[in-house]
């Protein structure tokens, strides 16, 4: 039988071999397109029963990992009786369940560690780190970050964040500078969160840009984490070499309101990046620099729309009143829809004696589209 | 003489539809690959991706959501409601009334306590004149804006008005009767925000068909397939077109066209280009080119970004009818296109653009539908002349049958393998079962009402926009409003 098969199969192979080229190749890739389209309906299924699975597991495991951690840290019964967590002890038999030593369990109950400690700090935050160090999962963590896969060290690097759990400087600090953008912005954001002596350490050796979307959660975990020291960030405006960093530096200037980088942050000024220099101008209208205003006037003619509209914007921030009659000019005399709308915000944003009489007679000396501009800067519905 | 120019005209005619079969296959091929790297790049980013932290960000960069509306009046107030829940913290919401003949304008001026303002804005891109800009005076509805403008008869001469308007520097265009997903804002800002090297100029994401599915005052309640048949079909191009294309694109940075249903776009370069085309009858994929036209001009390293998760649900054509005159627009307008830029076609001054962009679909989609047509005449006439090698002629047919179902499901397989938006498997296998059926009665229509748009274009036929014509979704009652997972 075999060897009719074989027989059959080589007269098969002869009869395909006598047909033109082309029809060869078509031949072969039906047998492709088949196989191709059985396998994708194999893994559509798989796929949807492997999801299925996961599902059925997870509702099964997650009521229990949870039950054991409501027993054992949410209701514990040495909470708030003033023992220093490290001393309290957890039930073993219950850490020691065989469940415990799954590894598919095990990653569930780092992830709901995790989420518990974004919810939890205090006594109960630290009973839950000594949960996941009691349970060894740290070394899982550790072992993630070994891994070769770029995604799986980012889970480590978030889950020992979380966690609280040192990361050494040597192992750190080179992920800081990944050519990887999403470990470098893990990295990052783990080593501010966990250096305790310079946790802005990695500003000084940045040299791979610290990108838009990362900066928004570096700066919330700057502004929100307790205990971290603030530095003076004008150190970087005047010394980095990292466009990215001074960038991100400029806002949390702003944001901390820091008086005494305003010397620096004006040296900006002088940037040939016209980009750069316009978040200088806008860092000092934030923090209200009375004294950059002169200079920015000064600069004014010689500026790109982009700084001039900010420099607009951060006269009417600091309000000075010593340039009302600037803006007055500004707003009349300026060809650019933009400028004139700008400087109209910034007599209005002054709200003083003067400078409400100036809108008051602008608003009688000048042509319609102004008067229309004027309107919309003081109609409170409108915010923009 | 005669015989022989015959021989070689169809030995030029068979070569040529040889290399040009082979060219599509091959490339269809290539996308399935380049998609499922960008997917699953896409996807070990997504594992990790906490998407709470722009939503409390004040870094968060403005988007104005720019949604047209004519004659909305039945669905308006849901519609614009459901536009009002997005999760990000810095946005506007601009409808346009394009002089809707209705009650629309009325409706959203009660409903939201609208008053009209006196707004000062310069017009940057044209459009028809605006009669007016309202403003809500209740604090809740801060973020509306609602701008009456004379009918422009187009989607695009509305949107334009809608930019001179915005306030932010991104805005997002969509049609006012999408239903858009509520992480759809941060979802789209992030390529603009997390790419190296370039300025990502427009980004977009995965539409799919809402026919079939439970909708509650603007909300997605349960996703399901499409039941009819049409809708069916287009739900399926839609899978193979953004997942499988489009994130294939995406990966080499050639994106065709970002879609009107849903696109984020840089408005700094978009108004620099002018704006969208308001007499272009493909005005989404226009504006494309001509933002690309511009910073190739202008020496801007840009991109243009998918990702595959869906963020917006459409209500596609049900009726022959609505369903011919879209796609005649569609080829139409790629057919105008096309010879508006021109210039740009295998021109290396505009890289990926010129070299990959215009010439893909000059070839695979303005050619297509001629070389098919061609090719039936031709077999035709062969048939006629008993000069048909059958077993040959049967052995190609199925060859490019399978091929084209395999690719089709592929698409569902990597559409699957991203997010599993049907929970019933009924509705996984209604979808891919169609692409057993798509060659042999879709790609028929497609391919008839492409030539036909063409034929218009040429012939100067007159177009009337009309108005889509909707049957509006599938209500829930007495169930409480979820809002469908992106993930």
């Amino acid at each position: 039988m075999w060897r009719d098969l074989v027989d059959l199969l080589f007269q098969a192979y002869e009869q395909f071999s006598l047909l033109p080229l082309f029809i060869e190749i078509a031949l072969a890739f039906i047998v492709i397109a088949i196989l191709a389209t059985i396998i994708a309906y194999g893994a559509i299924m798989y796929k949807r029963y492997k999801s299925y699975v996961h599902e059925k597991r997870v509702a099964f495991i997650g009521p229990v990992i949870e039950e054991m951690i409501t027993e054992q840290v949410l209701l514990n019964e040495n909470l708030g009786r003033d023992i220093p967590t490290e001393e309290i002890e957890f039930d073993q038999a219950a850490l020691n369940d065989k469940v415990y030593k799954k590894p598919f369990v095990r990653q569930i109950l780092i992830e709901t560690l995790v989420q518990y400690r974004k919810n939890f700090r205090g006594e109960v935050g630290d009973l839950l780190r000594k949960l996941y160090i009691d349970m060894d999962l740290q070394k899982d963590s550790f072992n993630k970050l070994k891994s070769l896969r770029w995604e799986k060290k980012i889970k480590a690097v978030v889950e020992l964040t979380q966690m609280d759990i040192t990361i050494s400087d040597v192992t750190i600090l080179p992920l800081t500078n990944s050519t990887n953008p999403s470990l470098r912005a893990a990295a990052r954001n783990a080593y501010v969160q966990l250096s305790k002596n310079e946790p802005f350490k990695f500003f000084d050796i940045a040299t791979e840009p610290l990108l838009p979307w990362d900066q928004l959660e570096l700066f919330k975990i700057i502004t929100t984490t307790k205990d971290i020291a603030i530095p003076n960030f004008s150190r970087w405006v005047s010394y980095s070499t990292n466009k990215s960093i001074v960038s991100f530096c400029l806002k949390l200037i702003a944001h901390y309101d820091q008086q005494s980088a305003i010397p620096a942050v004006m040296e900006l000024l002088n940037n040939k990046d016209h980009y750069f220099r316009a978040d200088a101008i806008a860092c000092l209208g934030k923090l209200s620099a009375d004294a950059a205003e002169e200079k920015m006037v000064k600069i004014y003619n010689h500026q790109p729309l982009n700084c001039q509209i900010e420099i607009l914007k951060a006269m009417g921030s600091i309000a000075s009143g010593r340039h009302l009659e600037f803006l007055k000019s500004e707003f009349l005399y300026s060809s650019n829809f933009d400028i004139r709308m700008n400087a109209a915000r910034a007599i209005i944003r002054h709200n003083t004696q003067n400078s409400r009489m100036l809108v008051e007679e602008l608003m009688e000396m000048t042509y319609e589209e102004n008067q229309l501009i004027i309107k919309h800067c003081l109609n409170p519905l409108i915010k923009y | 003489m005669g015989e022989n120019f015959v021989e070689y005209a169809s030995a030029f005619f068979e070569t040529t539809v040889f290399v040009y079969g082979s060219g599509l296959l091959m490339l269809y091929a290539m996308l399935a690959i380049l998609s499922f790297i960008n997917i699953r790049l896409f996807l070990r980013k997504e594992s990790y991706t906490d998407y709470s932290v722009i939503v409390a960000s004040p870094l968060a960069p403005g988007i104005s959501v720019i949604a047209p509306a004519f004659n909305e009046g039945l669905t308006i107030i849901s519609n614009v409601r459901s536009l009002l829940t997005f999760d990000y913290p810095n946005y506007e919401v601009i409808i346009i009334n394009d002089g809707s003949t209705d009650d629309t304008l009325e409706k959203l001026m009660t409903e939201f306590s609208m008053v009209k303002v006196d707004f000062a804005y310069d017009v940057k891109i044209s459009s028809k004149p605006v009669r007016g800009v309202y403003k809500s005076t209740d604090e809740a509805y801060a973020k509306l804006v609602v701008v009456d403008k004379e009918n422009g008869k187009s989607k695009a001469d509305a949107t334009n008005a809608g930019i001179n308007i915005a306030a932010y520097p991104y805005f997002l265009c969509t049609d006012v009767d999408c239903i858009l997903h509520n992480q759809t804002l941060q979802m789209l800002i992030r390529p603009m925000m997390e790419e190296e090297h370039k300025r990502v100029i427009a980004t977009g994401a995965t539409l799919r068909m809402a026919n079939s599915c439970e909708v509650d005052e603007g909300v997605l309640i349960k996703i399901r397939a499409p039941r009819p048949l049409l809708a069916r079909f287009q739900e399926l191009e839609y899978i193979r077109s953004f997942v499988l294309g489009k994130m294939g694109w995406s990966y080499i940075n050639a994106v065709p066209n970002v879609s009107g249903g849903l696109g984020m776009f840089d408005k700094e370069i978009a108004v620099k280009a002018g704006g969208y085309d308001s007499v272009s009858f493909g005005e989404d994929m226009e504006l494309r080119l001509r933002m690309s036209r511009y910073v190739y001009d202008n020496k801007i390293d840009a991109a243009v970004r998918y990702i595959p998760t869906t963020l917006c649900w459409t209500e596609g054509p049900s009726s022959m009818k609505v369903f011919m005159r879209q796609r005649t627009r569609w080829g139409r307008g790629l057919l105008q296109l096309l010879l508006t830029h021109r210039a740009m076609f295998l021109n290396p001054a505009y890289g990926r653009v010129g070299m990959i962009v215009v010439p893909y679909n000059v070839f695979f989609e303005l050619l297509a539908p001629v070389i098919e047509f061609l090719g039936i005449i031709y077999y035709i006439l062969l048939i006629y002349f008993g000069l048909v090698n059958w077993p040959y002629a049967i052995i190609l047919l199925i060859f490019v049958y399978t091929y084209s179902v395999m690719i089709s499901t592929l698409a569902v397989l990597w559409d699957q393998l991203t997010f599993q938006y049907y929970r019933n498997w009924k509705d996984v296998a209604m979808i891919a079962l169609m692409a057993f059926v798509e060659m042999l009665i879709y790609h028929p229509l497609i391919v008839v009402f492409a030539l036909r748009g063409y034929y218009f274009h040429l012939a100067n036929r007159k177009h009337s926009w009309g108005n889509m014509q909707r049957k509006g979704f599938q209500k829930k009652e007495d169930k409480p409003k979820v809002t469908p997972a992106a993930g």
